[in-house]
């Protein structure tokens, strides 16, 4: 070694190692639990926002654990009691309830200042309350819709701009549908037993007037939600609903035209336009979304299907988790490629900073369910209870539909297993 | 003192010490990743214990079990779980069995390509045998419905994994066709076991082929056909991969066996003291099976 090297090289690696290392202190990591890195077609654009977010805060780095929408819950729920759960998390629907029972969320009021909250919509926020205190942060939103397909209308003699209102116009145009395409479903609807299934149905049984859970007068067994087990056994008997089938699985048979109505969400735009390689305009041209057929209430509904980002009290860098958490549902970056991306959704912002972000609402369809659906959407009774409930009610309406058992039998058994819940 | 007298004392199992210290080292792997969870799974079955419950857990006694009584999806589960691994192991030993004797004859490269063959569902994962059979079965696009269509034996496709009374056999034939390579290893193997001067003299005797299987074969077969059905029972009782793939324990709960009754009592609802107490019943049961296959193993030794 050169006496140059000896005399400054040195004690400059030196400098520069010891710079590094107080860099390296200062830096913290962020552990995040979330499915958007889990799932193929959102991975890339997730991954993309994480590494923004890591260049434009070079003091936090995300660590992301990839885990499935339907293992989420139960891993986060069993990490909160082994104490160890992570910085932040990504849910939906009911397991943010879940999670918050576990009273190991950090409510977030305090973190949210008057800025973000005056530009998050109220109804965003209105049902992430858990115990009177705010449990999560919207990052994105998502009602169903009542999605239809314009060529399977029109090839069964229906008009496309005309999809059904009501129930019995659904009905009808559905036994149109069975007659002239016999290998196409009429109505694509989740069946299986789980929350999720529970919350994509619980419309169906509003516009019929029941609510099997939540209230003093919720029943399993009262006459509006035996009529919705009639009619679900209709459904089947006539081969409009294709039992068993996740959601997730009609996605693709509706991309071939195979699936007349799906009730489901705005990503289903991306799925279908991904897997047909079809423009926008293509897209507009073959598929509409309304709001809900109304059924003997009057009224149509929806679910919201949105995700949530949570923090956890035990996180030792609540901070930097919420400087994350604020990025991911605010920032225009983020809003253009992981909320309006691949798995589009909408964000749940009023006024958005940025115009490209803006223009690229400006579309039909997220015009319809900003201005027509989102206005339906009715939250179910969340909590530990609805998970319990889910299982029991969720059966029945399998058995409603794939049994011979009278409606009456299977509506009071529902009641009975809820009572013993 | 006589020669007898002088003569060292034979070590009897009396002699033997219940214990022996060469085996500690096993005993205690054994208690703590086998004794520890059985252990704590008691403890747990008699307490009120909510994963998400903010209020710790606490004793009950007897309070999860007396639930179990008055629990019309448990008793349903119950039946369900005889059904599946009985009419699963049932049928799989006959086919087993049967494939066995009919291959046995032939000889040659052609025995090993047939052999090959029909060993070969034996080396699908049980999760792929799952999906493979949801997606054969179903009832718009499955190639069943289809097969069936074409053919005109069939008008209408069938919801097979879909109706309450069509979802159990279905699931049971797919789990058939997984298991069945596994008797036909077994039997095979005992077949071969057969001394040749037993078959020899049979045939000398004129003994005709139906005759010689009834009367020869079978009962050299016995044996190594209880010892692994009593296996495939045990292993049947725990089943979970295949009926959650293909059904998730419907529709309804007609497809729902212990196993993914005590999965949605812990992971679903995370009521974690009464899925334990389902837990010791479904152990105290399958313990019987241990006991009834340690005993048969015996009597083949």
């Amino acid at each position: 070694m050169s006496r140059f090297m000896k005399r400054n090289g040195l004690p400059a690696l030196v400098l520069v190692a010891a710079i590094s290392t107080a860099h390296a202190a200062d830096k913290v990591t962020i552990t995040f639990a979330n499915w958007a890195t889990a799932e193929g077609t959102t991975r890339p654009a997730i991954e993309k926002v994480i590494a923004d977010f890591e260049k434009a805060h070079p003091d936090i780095a995300i660590k992301s654990e990839s885990i499935s929408f339907s293992e989420i819950a139960r891993q986060l729920a069993l990490r909160v009691r082994a104490g160890n759960p992570p910085d932040v998390a990504q849910l939906a629907g009911n397991d943010t309830f879940v999670l918050a029972a576990t009273g190991k969320l950090e409510p977030l009021d305090t973190y949210v200042d008057a800025g973000l909250k005056s530009s998050l919509k109220p109804e965003s926020t209105r049902d992430l309350a858990y115990q009177g205190k705010l449990v999560a942060l919207p990052w994105t939103l998502a009602p169903a819709g009542f999605w239809y397909d314009k060529l399977v209308m029109q090839k069964a003699g229906l008009d496309p701009a005309k999809p059904p209102k009501t129930i019995d116009e659904l009905m009808s145009d559905m036994a149109a549908i069975r007659k002239s395409q016999p290998d196409v479903i009429p109505l694509a609807l989740d069946t299986t037993n789980r929350p999720f299934a529970l919350q994509s149905n619980w419309p169906w049984m509003a516009t019929f007037g029941a609510a099997p859970l939540g209230g003093a007068n919720a029943r399993a067994d009262s006459p509006q939600f035996k009529a919705y087990l009639s009619w679900m056994r209709d459904l089947a008997s006539k081969r409009y609903i294709d039992p068993g089938r996740k959601i997730g699985e009609f996605r693709p048979l509706a991309a071939q035209d195979k699936v007349a109505f799906i009730w489901d969400q705005v990503l289903l735009q991306g799925v279908i336009q991904n897997a047909g390689k079809m423009s926008d305009a293509d897209f507009y041209k073959r598929w509409g979304v309304t709001t809900q057929p109304a059924g003997p209430s009057g009224k149509s509904y929806s679910f919201e299907g949105g995700h949530q980002l949570v923090m956890f009290a035990d996180s030792q860098h609540k901070k930097a988790a919420w400087t994350f958490i604020a990025y991911l549902a605010s920032s225009p970056d983020a809003i253009r490629e992981y909320t309006l991306g691949p798995g589009s959704s909408l964000p749940p912002l009023t006024k958005l900073a940025s115009k490209d972000v803006a223009s690229k609402l400006d579309t039909p369809i997220y015009s319809a369910f900003t201005e027509r659906i989102a206005a339906t959407a009715a939250t179910p009774p969340y909590g530990p209870a609805f998970a319990a409930a889910a299982s029991a009610i969720m059966a029945g309406v399998q058995q409603a539909v794939t049994g011979t058992e009278p409606i009456d039998q299977i509506a009071s058994s529902i009641q009975q297993q809820l009572e013993r819940k | 003192m006589t020669a007898s007298a002088a003569a060292p004392v034979p070590r009897t199992a009396a002699a033997t010490p219940w214990l022996d210290t060469m085996t500690m080292p096993a005993a205690m792997v054994l208690a703590l990743v086998v004794g520890y969870p059985v252990v704590y799974t008691l403890m747990l079955s008699v307490q009120d214990y909510n994963l998400l419950a903010a209020t710790p857990a606490h004793f009950v006694g007897a309070q999860n079990y007396r639930r179990l009584l008055d629990d019309s999806t448990f008793w349903q589960s119950l039946g369900h779980t005889a059904e599946y691994t009985f009419g699963s192991v049932g049928i799989a030993a006959v086919l087993g069995l049967g494939l066995a004797l009919l291959t046995e004859p032939i000889t040659g490269p052609h025995a090993r390509v047939v052999r090959a063959l029909l060993l070969m569902p034996w080396a699908v994962p049980f999760v792929v045998v799952a999906f493979l059979f949801r997606y054969m079965y179903l009832q718009n696009g499955g190639a069943i419905n289809a097969l069936l269509l074409w053919s005109g034996v069939i008008r209408e496709p069938i919801a097979w994994l879909n109706a309450s009374s069509l979802a159990m056999p279905a699931v049971i034939i797919a789990n058939v066709w997984a298991m069945t390579p596994f008797f036909f290893l077994l039997m095979t193997a005992a077949l071969a076991g057969i001394p040749a001067e037993v078959l020899e003299s049979a045939r000398i005797d004129r003994a005709r082929t139906w005759s010689l299987i009834v009367d020869i074969k079978l009962p050299f077969l016995r044996n190594a056909l209880l010892v692994s059905s009593l296996l495939m029972i045990i292993a049947n009782f725990n089943d979970f991969a295949k009926i959650w793939a293909m059904t998730q324990g419907g529709p309804g709960y007609s497809t729902t066996t212990l196993v993914i009754y005590v999965y949605r009592q812990a992971f679903e609802t995370f009521a974690f003291g009464y899925a334990s107490a389902i837990g010791v019943v479904w152990l105290a049961l399958l313990l019987v099976f241990a006991l009834v296959y340690l005993r048969a193993l015996r009597m083949q030794h």
